[in-house]
């Protein structure tokens, strides 16, 4: 790391950004106000706190290298071990969902696809490969990275991407390997994690320059604990009634705790966004005026569908108020015990939805209807991603029967909306609605 | 030479089960067969059932692998309930949740087991973590039905390492030019090894390999590479055209076939070395590079000069490594052909044609 480049960090951080988010929050001064759509609440003061954290992050990314070791990182990697070492963190997921909600994901893939790299592989990836060739991107810049760091708790699809990322830029690729929790978790399963993690260690203090310190490790793994909690707490609040945000909003406010989480800034921002969510609550403040149908979403967002999808819903007066999505980010972290530091980040990876099997997550969608109160279920079967989709068909029917609620399947993609057909969806929510309206 | 007479599934099935043997249908790919013949189970592996996919579309979208699709469809089909135990290994996310979807939802009368198999690189902790599984499995297995018989892990140890060696023969003789088979027999008789127990396997391949012990065909040589030998009408295509497969580096054949367990050793621990010591797989977390030398060298051993990728749509693992694979194979002054397929489908004269296309590239 050179001392110029961590002095240009320094005054970016100190004083470019600043300027620059002073400029923009002038210039959105001079915007006309958006329209208010009747149909919602009034928006959250927090977003625009959000926009300038996530719009800091990326600026500032650009004048990491030489500054810090730059890692990009999957979204369900124990990040706390890079934390721990001072990386810079990029989130190609997180990315990928921007390239989405900006319909830049199309695009992408194409350059990807013409690459060889088939059409029928996940979107994320094909955005990422994508910019990778192209350099094209919605954030100004990615800084590219010392390392790759990959967990294959969320789907073995990152560790096949990551491969082909390392292979093509040349840079070591460090995999944390966490078995199938087909039934309960065991002893075995943990002691491979927990040994995988002491492999690598050495590993990630070559590319950092520094030598892993446990102390910083605890204190990196109770912000992230913190921030953690506090996601959830924010997410409980959709128990009021009216919920005083939906489930839309939620998608955009995961951010932090997927591409921060461990650092201060995700905890105090989610403190905030708390005190106001519960303010809400407390004054009946819904997110959409006229809360008549609370609904659960199951599987990642239709990124490029978020403002249509949250407009649609909120015409007929239905809200999202739970998502297994949202909820990965919280529904694990109860694990993560500082008195054994290893062995509880190994359960606190490990047991995440998309690395648990299908009754688990029927019981979990049920504990959910049942404690949000939801009326409905949509499902997006979303084409890019097999670990969360494979087996929808049947959680829907056995969870339409347990509860008794109606529920729909859409199939779309996360970013390419080639395979989104908004005839046939908006044919199936038809019915769906008047399923729903009848109950 | 003419094709030797294989029993059918079928048929070999029911002596089984008149012997009083157990079925276990082993879903794709790496698991440790000798565990299941050493505790009297017969492995029957799934991989491309033929029949129409009438009831799996109900249960999976479209576009999930017909891998996932045919083994599904043949469980629903009765498999489920006439086979002693399913056993899923842990290959891909599509086999994992297929493995929990039958397991938690759909509950056939057969029980199912999950083998986790440890992703690359495979240093200290995935060696334990892997014989630790060997354990829990032969643990279930017993539990299932009785503990196994003194010395059978042995003995089918014995019959791994005699099948390894008669496979590594085979593909030696052709790699060489002196296997006198083509592509459709070569694989007719190799994948008989997905049911029949090894002791009607053995004599079986020592018998047509002394059979065929002559001059391959004369044609341009290729290695093909992705999942499967097939589907049956593009093997006839390439004896057809004259395109000799010299070599490959297909999943369900020489990607684990060919690993022999070390005479030496605690029996489960030898059977670990199995797993560990296969050649490089895009299931199994090997790198591009150890992929892409592989080719090469299967290549080189081979004198084939080209590369005849047939994948299956929607397979993840394969289609990512493809295209930096192809490009390292032209760097390599070797040319790559891409043939997508469904297991259940004919390849079809598109295919064919492509297939003619890249011989007269390659002469």
């Amino acid at each position: 790391m050179s001392l110029s480049d961590k002095a240009k960090l320094q005054f970016m951080k100190d004083l470019g950004f600043p300027a620059l988010a002073s400029l923009q929050k002038a210039m959105r001064g001079k915007r006309a106000p958006r329209k208010a759509n009747p149909d919602f609440g009034p928006p959250l003061k927090c977003t625009a706190r959000l926009k300038e954290i996530m719009t800091r992050h990326y600026y500032l990314a650009r004048f990491a290298p030489g500054a810090k070791p730059v890692a990009w990182v999957t979204s369900g990697a124990p990040v706390e071990l890079l934390r721990a070492l001072d990386f810079y963190t990029i989130y190609p997921e997180n990315h990928g969902a921007l390239c989405g909600a900006q319909k830049m994901g199309p695009e992408l893939c194409q350059v990807a696809e013409d690459e060889g790299y088939s059409a029928d592989l996940c979107s994320y990836a094909r955005v990422d490969l994508g910019h990778m060739l192209s350099g094209k991107t919605p954030a100004g810049k990615l800084p590219k990275p010392d390392l790759l760091f990959c967990s294959n708790n969320i789907c073995q699809t990152v560790a096949y991407w990551y491969k082909v990322m390392a292979h093509r830029l040349g840079v070591p690729l460090v995999m944390f390997d966490t078995p199938f929790n087909y039934t309960e978790i065991s002893q075995d399963d943990i002691d491979y994690m927990v040994g995988q993690v002491k492999d690598m260690i050495p590993v990630l203090e070559k590319a950092a320059g520094k030598a892993f310190d446990m102390e910083r490790f605890i204190q990196v793994a109770e912000l992230s604990r913190a921030a953690s909690e506090l996601w959830g707490q924010c997410l409980e609040t959709m128990k009021a009634r009216p919920a005083p945000m939906t489930i839309f909003d939620a998608f955009v406010h995961l951010a932090p705790v997927v591409s921060l989480r461990g650092l201060p800034v995700a905890r105090e921002y989610y403190e905030i966004l708390l005190a106001e969510l519960l303010d809400r609550a407390r004054s009946g403040i819904g997110a959409i005026t006229n809360e008549k149908k609370r609904l659960m979403w199951d599987n990642i967002a239709i990124w490029y569908k978020v403002r249509d999808f949250s407009e649609l819903f909120a015409s007929r007066g239905m809200n999202f108020v739970a998502a297994t999505y949202t909820n990965a980010w919280a529904e694990t972290i109860q694990h993560l015990d500082m008195s054994q530091p290893l062995e509880s980040l190994a359960k606190t990876y490990s047991l995440v939805i998309l690395n648990n099997n299908l009754e688990h997550r029927l019981n979990l969608m049920a504990k959910m209807v049942s404690e949000y109160a939801v009326d409905g279920l949509v499902v997006h079967s979303a084409r890019s991603c097999k670990p969360y989709s494979l087996g929808q068909y049947d959680l829907k029917r056995l969870l339409s029967e347990r509860l008794g609620i109606p529920a729909v399947v859409i199939e779309a993609d996360i970013t390419d909306y080639r395979y989104f057909s908004e005839e046939q969806a908006l044919t199936r929510l038809e019915a769906f609605f008047e399923a729903l309206e009848a109950a | 030479m003419s094709m030797p007479s294989i029993p059918s599934r079928a048929e070999h099935l029911e002596a089984w089960r008149e012997s009083g043997g157990k079925v276990c249908a082993a879903f794709p790919a790496q698991y440790p067969k000798e565990l299941l013949w050493a505790h009297g189970v017969l492995p029957v592996e799934v991989w491309d059932p033929p029949l129409a996919a009438t009831r799996a579309p109900g249960h999976l979208q479209p576009y999930i692998c017909s891998v996932v699709r045919q083994g599904l469809e043949l469980l629903l089909a009765g498999a489920g309930d006439s086979v002693d135990l399913i056993l899923f290994p842990h290959t891909c996310d599509s086999l994992q949740n297929l493995a929990s979807l039958v397991g938690d939802y759909l509950k056939p009368a057969a029980p199912s087991l999950f083998f986790y198999n440890p992703k690359a690189p495979f240093k200290a902790p995935a060696r334990e973590f892997y014989l630790d599984q060997l354990h829990a499995l032969d643990r279930q297995l017993a539990g299932l039905f009785g503990p196994r018989a003194q010395g059978a892990l042995e003995q089918a140890l014995e019959w791994s390492r005699a099948l390894a060696a008669l496979h590594a023969k085979a593909y030696k003789m052709r790699a060489l030019g002196e296997l006198a088979a083509g592509a459709g027999e070569f694989y007719a008789v190799l994948r008989a090894g997905e049911y029949l127990h090894p002791t009607a396997l053995i004599p079986l391949l020592e018998g047509w390999l002394a059979q065929s012990a002559g001059s391959a065909s004369a044609g341009e040589r290729i290695v093909l590479s992705g999942v499967l030998p097939g589907p049956p009408d593009l093997l006839e295509s390439l004896d057809v055209l004259g395109l000799v497969v010299g070599n490959d580096d297909l999943l369900s054949m020489s990607r684990r076939l060919l690993t022999s367990p070390p005479g030496t050793g605690e029996p489960l621990a030898a059977l670990g070395e199995v797993f560990l010591h296969m050649p490089p797989c895009s299931t199994r977390g090997s790198s591009l590079e150890e992929r892409l030398a592989w080719i090469k060298g299967l290549a080189g051993q081979s004198k084939s000069k080209g590369v005849v990728f047939v994948e299956v749509k929607f397979c993840e693992p394969e289609l990512f490594d493809l295209p930096e694979l192809r490009r390292g194979l032209k760097e390599a002054g070797l040319p790559s052909l891409v043939l997508e397929v469904d297991v259940n489908q004919a390849a079809g004269g598109q295919a064919a044609t492509r297939l003619e296309a890249f011989r007269e590239m390659m002469a």
